[in-house]
């Protein structure tokens, strides 16, 4: 997903780092309270982080004849909503940035952006949409990090279309083209993420139940009964 | 005990599926290179925009691995840390179950 350094004209990368920025704040501020709050959540950190630093250095060949990469932002989400998300995206996508020549300094707003910030918000709907009502937890985390997965991909078609419209059709044409490349390779890798990622909430699950439930993430119903049902 | 790991095999399962379609795929679909979507995509940009892949410029000055061997190596880096941090907290957490 990553939009490379160059490929954005320079007013569009300022208005993707204008809409970066205040989210990558509110991830800080929201980061440090936590912490203040209960310092337990730090290892839970490490682990959601940890699965977007494995996951987005894996490029996988798709079955469409392309490769791409899964992004791992959904555990975050679940854990620790989207702003603290797209605090932990932007380290991950500044390291590519900077030693990998993966994305780039200018358009590093675009990318905090789509795979940061939409595609957790995204997923964190889904989430909110699901966590009241009577749905297993594990389907739950597999629909949250799968969707965030594909809609990241999703915004990176609609930023390169809005900075290259077609000639005829605009933008929309412009958007199927691109979705055509990055949304229809990353569906399986999405489905895949989105069981493995659900399978590593289990071991969380089992072995950490209390930082979720103080957290907030599923009630102590949800877990209990989940945690004896698979 | 099979439903207890319902998870596990329902994880082997699509990755199973996932290969298996994907080693299907190579074998039968003409033109599948396996290009990054990353790639292809730059090539839509320049066809979009009329404009050559090669006279695209970095907008700010840009390091970039000297050799693909390096570029390897730093992306394995990227994942070694990350697996280093969910497997010591794992380690951790795991530590600490057993001693309660």
């Amino acid at each position: 997903m990553h939009i490379m350094e160059g490929f954005l004209p320079w007013q569009w990368c300022l208005v993707w780092w204008i809409i970066a920025l205040p989210c990558v704040m509110l991830g800080i501020y929201q980061l440090k309270k936590v912490m203040a709050s209960d310092r337990d959540a730090l290892p839970l950190l490490g682990v959601t982080g940890g699965f977007i630093f494995i996951l987005s250095s894996l490029k996988l060949p798709s079955v469409t004849g392309s490769c791409s990469h899964p992004t791992g932002t959904g555990l975050s989400t679940i854990s620790f909503g989207p702003w603290i998300t797209a605090l932990v995206c932007a380290i991950v996508l500044l390291f590519q940035s900077l030693f990998l020549a993966h994305g780039g300094l200018s358009v590093l707003g675009a990318n905090i952006v789509s795979m940061g910030i939409v595609g957790p918000l995204v997923g964190y709907g889904i989430y909110r949409l699901l966590r009241g009502t009577s749905i297993n937890i594990y389907i739950t985390v597999f629909l949250v990090c799968a969707i965030a997965d594909l809609f990241t991909y999703v915004m990176t078609s609609l930023e390169l279309a809005l900075a290259y419209p077609a000639e005829t059709g605009g933008v929309v044409s412009s958007f199927i083209l691109f979705m055509g490349i990055f949304a229809i390779t990353q569906i399986p890798l999405a489905i895949v993420e989105g069981v493995v990622l659900a399978l590593v909430f289990k071991y969380i699950v089992a072995l950490k139940p209390d930082i979720l439930i103080r957290l907030g993430v599923f009630s102590e119903k949800q877990i209990n009964s989940a945690g004896s049902d698979i | 005990m099979a439903y207890k790991y319902t998870l596990e095999i329902l994880t082997v399962i699509a990755i199973g599926a996932f290969c298996v379609t994907f080693l299907y795929t190579s074998a039968t679909m003409s033109g599948a290179e396996f290009a990054g979507s990353d790639n292809v995509g730059s090539g839509l940009i320049a066809k979009l925009s009329g404009t050559p892949l090669e006279n695209f410029q970095p907008l700010i000055w840009q390091w970039v691995p000297p050799s693909v061997e390096i570029e390897s190596a730093l992306f394995a880096l990227q994942a070694a840390f990350g697996g280093i941090l969910v497997g010591g907290v794992f380690g951790y957490w795991m530590g600490q179950k057993k001693k309660a």
